[in-house]
């Protein structure tokens, strides 16, 4: 091979004849087509999984609406966070920073069994109570983790910003809250979102791990369709049509996240 | 840095610790002030609860004395389906009033909670495996791959008694499906829930029960949390009624469970009264 | 393990409340401490056949040639897009189950839960390590090729002789990231009964009310693994340094 090839290859992708075709667009085609092959020669059992859709359709909507709580939640207790982090007061940043350390290096499994059998299944106030249902548990359990990995992506934009910025905000007058709020993070929300994205992606594949304290979404109503109809065949389908259902779901989001990564690399 | 994360780990165990600390009311002036009784049910199969697919909803002998229970209370049923893996938790937390999940009286469980002491049936484990395994009794099991269900009260004599190597999986549709993939050697459950298992599915007719006796043997009570002895009362009236009208054994008939001696001798102590 | 201080720990937990009994029960005790083992275990198997595998992706995503790269950009997308519990799930119920009927009878199947929780993840954190070192490969500067290629290098040993080593340094910090991870990630191992020690507290406290005790030593065996990791992380990390790159 000349030595040219070598060079050549790996630095430009090689020539295409035919238009670009967006990789999503030919993932979903994949997809798409595997499903239906799999439609013509399964027919029974197709429409065995046709008949629990609505079951996994509900199961879905809990996984997405668990994920944005989780992610909202995440977002706002982060950004405190991540706030008193970079505070020059000792007795703030330490916290702060341990709230990070803890939550960042325990298993998100773990923290939804504490969440499910540790905390009450409701909260008192006065005489009335606030029911606190396992969803809301797993959601806490998802948000604490989010939130402290949420805290890092801000500290690392807010300190990836030059001390110059800083100096030069300073020289005008601003205080440090209005450098902070007029300076620093608008830049900030161009390096945040990226990764933040790719965390709610993350967030998103990890509410699965509310269905071990029964929760019933996605894997755990496919779990339960599965012991009700107990059959072998389905059983593949349904794991197969879970893995799929996730796929559309989070790979738009990387894809997109990774289009951002791209342009916003330049500036 | 490190002095920190101490710190943190600390704070973070002091605030979750503080979040728990609540406590649950007394469960029968509970149940009247709501109108409710929250019962704990196990959906695994028949013929304790299972969710029925030709009409997507709950069934078996759990749900029919749950029903039974709460019409008797005047109060609403509200069921929630727990595992053996959560359930104790979720009475302790207060998350369910009772339990009604097949769960069988020993003493370890009698140390941390309540029970009626009346039983309304009673359950031993059978062994499930596929045909022509060589097994007949259960100390052949010495270092086989056993399966049951996380919160299992199999685990402990399977290991302990037969030295089998015990995998807790998180349910018992769990279990099955991992016996019939292959990665356990056999699974262990209930057997009522089992026969019915291989009588009724042809894809499990390689499978069968070649153990004659059941484990453990052990009557099936109602279980409540620790020290609540107006409820445990309050139940344990309803349960010898159910002897004394025959209820019981109907009900335990319709949904394909055999009435057993144990059965037969609580029945003898309630007698059906004369109509 | 001494006898005199266990009873006495257990004693003061009691007088605060906490209830660690299981600690006196041989029986409990010798499975959790072989959890702790078993999650170490895990770990380092996890961590070692991962980077492996990230390497082998990492060399066909930057091969240049369709019929690897494809397959192998394929194959990380699909691993980095559906959750890891759900792999784990497909791999020991589904796979394993065509496996042994491939093999004529689960009795021809050596696979385990076990095997099957180092497969997933290494597969999983690979592709994650496959991705941070083609970005590691790409950010070589040209020059530095250029230079091999006209030292008669082939392109194999330009990859690992020069790539390779260059890359494992740029992408050091995010492998290391992912090892973290997939020691947090061994814990799903209590889904399918591999003893970790996730699996072996669960096992306790299902017949016990000391959930919040398991808990906070859970907390604190993760915290331990995790740091150590970390550590261990940024030691390589400054043996690896080499003058003229990195800060």
């Amino acid at each position: 091979m000349a030595s040219e090839d070598i060079l050549t290859l790996k630095t430009s992708p090689s020539p295409r004849v035919l238009p670009r075709i967006p990789s999503i667009v030919l993932w979903i085609g994949a997809v798409a087509l595997a499903w239906l092959v799999l439609a013509h020669f399964y027919r029974d059992t197709m429409s065995t999984l046709w008949a629990w859709a609505p079951l996994l359709a509900g199961g879905l909507r809990m996984n997405v609406l668990i994920s944005v709580l989780a992610i909202a939640i995440g977002t706002v207790l982060g950004a405190i966070v991540g706030a008193l982090e970079l505070s020059r007061g000792r007795w703030i940043g330490a916290p702060a920073k341990a709230y990070v350390q803890v939550f960042r290096n325990a298993p998100i499994l773990v923290l939804i069994f504490f969440a499910t059998y540790v905390f009450p299944f409701e909260i008192r106030f006065g005489s009335t109570y606030l029911p606190f249902p396992d969803w809301i548990k797993a959601t806490i359990g998802l948000a604490l983790p989010a939130s402290a990995h949420i805290a890092e992506i801000f500290r690392g934009a807010i300190l990836s910003i030059t001390s110059a910025q800083w100096e030069a905000s300073a020289s005008l007058g601003l205080s440090r809250s209005q450098t902070l709020r007029w300076v620093i993070l608008p830049q900030c929300v161009k390096r945040v979102l990226p990764p933040w994205m790719n965390l709610y992606a993350m967030i998103t594949m990890s509410t699965t791990l509310a269905s071990l304290v029964g929760v019933t979404e996605l894997l755990e109503s496919a779990k339960n369709a599965t012991n009700t109809v107990n059959r072998t065949d389905f059983t593949i389908i349904i794991y197969l049509a879970v893995l799929t259902l996730f796929f559309l779901y989070c790979y738009p989001i990387t894809r997109f996240t990774a289009r951002l990564e791209r342009k916003y690399a330049f500036h | 840095m490190k002095a920190a994360r101490i710190l943190g780990a600390l704070g973070a165990a002091v605030f979750l610790a503080g979040v728990s600390a609540a406590h649950a009311d007394a469960t029968l002036d509970r149940v009247k002030s709501r109108g409710t009784v929250v019962v704990g049910v196990i959906l695994s199969g028949p013929p304790y609860g299972y969710i029925d697919p030709a009409t997507q909803k709950q069934a078996g002998l759990n749900i029919d004395l749950a029903d039974e229970i709460a019409r008797r209370l005047g109060a609403r049923l509200e069921t929630v389906a727990v595992t053996p893996a959560n359930r104790v938790q979720f009475l302790q937390q207060g998350k369910v009033d009772l339990l009604i999940p097949n769960m069988q009286l020993n003493p370890e469980r009698a140390e941390i909670m309540g029970y009626v002491p009346t039983p309304y049936g009673d359950a031993g484990g059978g062994f499930i495996t596929r045909k022509g395994s060589g097994i007949t009794q259960w100390k052949d099991l010495k270092d086989k791959t056993v399966c049951v269900s996380q919160g299992s009260n199999y685990a402990k004599p399977l290991a302990e008694e037969y030295g089998a190597n015990v995998k807790g999986m998180p349910s018992q549709p769990d279990s099955l499906l991992a016996l019939k993939a292959g990665s356990c050697f056999a699974s262990v459950h209930d057997s009522a829930g089992l026969h019915l298992l291989v009588e009724d599915n042809p894809e499990w007719k390689d499978f069968e029960l070649p153990i004659a006796t059941d484990l453990i043997p052990l009557p099936s009570v109602i279980w409540v949390r620790k020290g609540e002895k107006d409820i445990e009362n309050v139940l344990d009236g309803f349960v010898q009624d159910w002897y004394r009208t025959g209820w019981l054994f109907e009900v335990t008939r319709k949904n394909r469970i055999k009435i057993t001696p144990l059965l037969e001798e609580w029945q003898a102590k309630y007698p059906a009264a004369k109509k | 393990m001494s006898e005199s201080w266990l009873p006495a720990f257990v004693a003061a937990a009691r007088s605060v409340g906490l209830n660690y009994g299981f600690l006196l029960n041989a029986f409990e005790r010798a499975a959790w401490i072989d959890g702790v083992v078993v999650s170490i275990e895990l770990s380092a198997l996890g961590i070692v056949s991962s980077l492996i595998v990230g390497m082998v992706i990492a060399a066909a995503l930057t091969s240049g040639r369709p019929y690897l790269d494809r397959p192998a950009r394929a194959f990380v997308e699909l691993v980095r897009n559906t959750p890891t519990l759900v792999q784990i799930f497909c791999a020991f119920f589904v796979v394993n189950m065509l496996i042994s009927q491939a093999l004529g009878g689960p009795q021809n199947n050596p696979l385990t839960a076990y095997a099957w929780v180092v497969i997933v993840l290494s597969l999983h954190y690979g592709a994650y390590h496959a991705e941070a070192l083609r970005a590691g490969i790409e950010a070589v500067p040209r020059a530095m090729r250029e230079s091999a290629v006209s030292l008669g290098f082939s392109r194999r040993e330009i990859l690992t002789h020069v790539e390779l080593p260059l890359a494992v340094r740029f992408a050091w910090p995010s492998l290391v990231n992912n090892m973290v991870d997939l020691v947090k990630a061994t814990s799903l191992g209590s889904a399918i009964a591999v003893g970790e020690v996730t699996y072996a507290s669960l096992m306790i406290w299902v017949n016990g009310d000391n959930v919040l005790e398991l808990m906070i030593f859970i907390l604190l065996v993760y915290a331990a693994l995790t740091l150590l990791v970390a550590g261990l992380g940024t030691l390589v990390e400054n043996r690896l340094r080499m003058p003229g790159y990195g800060q």
